[in-house]
């Protein structure tokens, strides 16, 4: 078991997220949120105020939506040049990899390249760098659902050796055959696949900025008891479950309702206010980053609210764990 | 900085062991051919593991299927590298691996399948993502807990070490298993063949003629270990990892920029985070994929950072062939041996300089010579450049 207790705190000074819902530029969006309607679309902005009307014509849905979530983060914070780009992405550019898979075992001949130039993981980041000239520390974690937890704890490590302002985050795009290959691995969820992303900037300072700090962060993988790797996160937090106002939690069928699962609930129900992010977000491998943006959204709403804990086990062998704490507590 | 290295494992295109690879080095035998196991028309060179999967499968003893390509090469690499290890939870181990293609290898069929409606089989996209190639490894070595992926194309096996190192290094873990895994695809051999950098003839890394890169597949992993699990598992320390660096070129999606200026970052930065001066350096392992851009750019950064003082060095992948993720791993396994062996490999099928920058590398195998610290240099797509220095053990 991984537990990160940085040697400096990790404070969000910017928050941007692209969705299905009225996320992007709409701080106090939890508040106005209703669940993910069955035929939701993806809520595009205005892309050509972020990025090159050249630029943008090639680049695919992650690929449009995580530069533009990265560019509006570095705005918000007032940050020219990010130490470090850290991206978390579970499957990566698969728009651009089921196009070149299409080009070569369709076309004979001379194949044009740029769709698997732009299908490699490490294309999200590496467009977030070109289109600032950023030179810094250049990441992509892919583990699939925790892909994203991977990315902030080695944001923790880098902030712990002096970089800092680091933009960091996660996307991931759904394209038409995911709906196909659900229903022949009878995999039926109860909320739709989505895309979305979430990127962040972490800085070790707090400042006039910080909206929220990052407390801890641990992976779990191939988790063997979920409520116990649960109850030994918060005992290395020194905190009990009565002190997390709210329970920000994923499953992909509800976690309340089934077996081992239930009793952590059991443990938060009396005191804390629980939340499926995966029910508004929908479902993506990702969505983990949502939810650390809707909880920042719901701390700087609502002064009330001191301490967050985020639950992923979107999927079942894997489980992730974010505490979010507001600035004053 | 200064993490120790225990273990190693290699599977490539010149043996599926440790020993194998160092006996192909040795004797100068390329590991280089004509495709024999992947399914795709073209007299293509390639460096294949000599090996099926049925027979990986086998070797291996793996019961639960679909499991990919990538996976399986991962394994065997990864079981050699952890060899006789115990498990303990006073430990906190982990494991990092590094893929580009993940289960490409079986999603490929799939697809070709599908658009054909010839009864895709949907099952073996359970092993698609990349996340999964490391999961399979880890459960059939019983490590949980801190599991993790990177994907940076060239530069993901050696950004995979330097993950590994730092996290052992702010105490997050105790060990840790790093390295990289691809296996050969269509996708990834068409892919090079639209960028028109695939060589039909073999790879000729720093030389004038240089025209493309061969693809190979493989895996190599090593053990990184603090002090407290090494009194534990009381391992002898086969060398030291001491330097580390990863820099973003920015200057163009796939092109390396002109001036080498993310590469030289990466590889002054690792040689300021070993503590070494550049004149320490005795060999390095470059990147030298053999094409005309990144051969160019990584010998531009060469001179940049050593001056008239290049130490040798050489390009390995005309033994192995540019394995993509796992070449980091792969030539960190082969900057080990050079340290434990006091060796240096030759770049073969080299016969005349750049000429812009007449570098020339060592083209004959050597051995007895005092190699003590070694660079090794990724540099991949994205403008992800990444260097790792090893160096031997002092204490």
């Amino acid at each position: 078991m991984l537990s990160i207790f940085t040697k400096s705190q990790m404070y969000i000074t910017a928050a941007s997220t692209i969705s299905h819902q009225p996320t992007f530029k709409n701080a106090g969006f939890s508040k106005l949120i209703e669940p993910l309607k069955i035929d939701s679309e993806l809520i595009s902005p205005n892309f050509k105020e972020y990025i090159d009307a050249g630029l943008l014509r090639r680049m695919s849905k992650i690929l449009r939506m995580s530069v533009t979530a990265a560019k509006d983060c570095l705005q918000q914070a007032e940050v020219d040049q990010p130490g470090a780009i850290i991206v978390g992405t579970g499957l990566g550019c698969l728009q651009d990899t089921e196009k070149f898979l299409n080009n070569f075992l369709t076309i004979e001949g001379l194949l044009p390249p740029t769709s698997f130039i732009q299908s490699t993981h490490n294309t999200i980041a590496g467009q977030i760098s070109l289109s600032i000239g950023n030179h810094g520390y250049n990441m992509t974690h892919t583990q699939n659902t925790l892909s994203f937890e991977h990315a902030l704890i080695d944001a923790g490590l880098l902030l712990g050796e002096g970089n800092d302002n680091i933009i960091v985050g996660a996307a991931d795009e759904y394209i038409e055959i995911l709906s196909t290959i659900g229903e022949h691995l009878h995999v039926k969820p109860e909320v739709n696949l989505t895309s979305g992303a979430s990127f962040f900037i972490v800085s070790k300072e707090q400042s006039g900025k910080s909206i929220a700090k990052i407390k801890d962060i641990e992976t779990v993988g191939l988790v063997q008891d979920i409520q116990e790797s649960i109850e030994n996160f918060l005992i290395n937090n020194t905190l009990k479950e009565s002190e997390i106002d709210l329970v920000l939690y994923s499953d992909f069928n509800d976690l309340k309702d089934s077996g081992q699962v239930s009793d952590v609930f059991k443990r938060f129900e009396n005191s804390s206010e629980l939340i499926n992010y995966t029910n508004i977000i929908g479902i993506y491998p990702s969505n983990s980053a949502f939810a650390l943006h809707y909880a920042v959204d719901r701390i700087r709403d609502n002064n009330k609210i001191k301490s967050v804990l985020i639950i992923n086990g979107l999927n079942k062998i894997n489980l992730g764990l974010i505490l979010i704490e507001s600035i004053e507590a | 900085m200064s993490v120790r290295i225990t273990g190693i494992g290699i599977v490539s295109a010149i043996g599926l062991t440790v020993a194998e690879n160092l006996s192909s080095l040795e004797n100068s035998k390329s590991g280089i051919g004509k495709i024999q196991y992947l399914d795709q028309k073209g007299d293509y060179l390639v460096g294949e593991v000599k090996c099926s999967n049925r027979e990986l499968i086998s070797r291996l003893g793996v019961k639960s299927q679909p499991i990919s390509r990538t996976s399986l090469l991962g394994l065997a690499a990864a079981r050699e590298a952890w060899g006789e290890n115990k498990h303990s939870s006073k430990l906190r181990t982990g494991i990092i691996s590094a893929t580009s293609v993940g289960g490409m290898d079986q999603t490929e069929h799939f697809y070709r399948d599908y658009l054909n409606q010839n009864n895709p089989d949907f099952h073996v996209l359970k092993c698609h993502d990349s996340g999964n190639t490391t999961e399979r490894i880890a459960a059939e070595l019983g490590i949980s807990g801190y599991i993790n992926t990177l994907s940076t194309a060239c530069s993901s096996g050696a950004n995979a070490i330097m993950l590994g190192a730092r996290l052992i290094e702010q105490g997050k873990l105790d060990r840790v298993l790093v390295g990289g895994t691809d296996a050969l695809t269509q996708f990834t051999l068409n892919g090079f063949r639209s960028l028109m950098i695939y060589d039909d003839q073999w790879c000729r890394p720093f030389d004038e003629s240089r025209s493309g890169l061969n693809l190979g597949e493989g895996a190599a992993f090593l053990l990184l270990e603090n002090e407290k699990s090494i009194d534990f598992s009381g391992n002898e320390t086969l060398c030291c990892l001491s330097g580390w660096a990863n820099a973003a070129d920015a200057y163009h999606q796939t092109a390396s920029s002109p001036d080498g200026k993310g590469a030289t970052l990466a590889i002054q930065n690792a040689i300021e985070v070993s503590g070494l001066s550049a004149l320490d350096i005795s060999y390095i392992n470059a990147h030298g994929t053999g094409t005309k851009n990144n051969d160019l750019s990584e010998s531009v950064a060469l001179l940049n950072i050593f001056g008239d003082n290049c130490p040798d060095f050489s390009s390995t992948k005309p033994f192995t062939g540019h394995t993509l993720a796992a070449a980091g791993a792969i030539e960190a396994v082969l900057s080990v041996l050079a340290i434990q062996n006091s060796i240096i490999f030759p770049n073969l099928n080299y016969s005349r300089a750049i000429t812009e920058t007449g570098l020339i590398p060592i083209t004959e195998f050597q051995s007895n010579q005092p190699v003590t610290s070694v660079l090794s240099n990724s540099f991949g797509f994205g403008g992800n450049n990444s260097s790792l220095v090893f160096s031997v053990n002092n204490s």
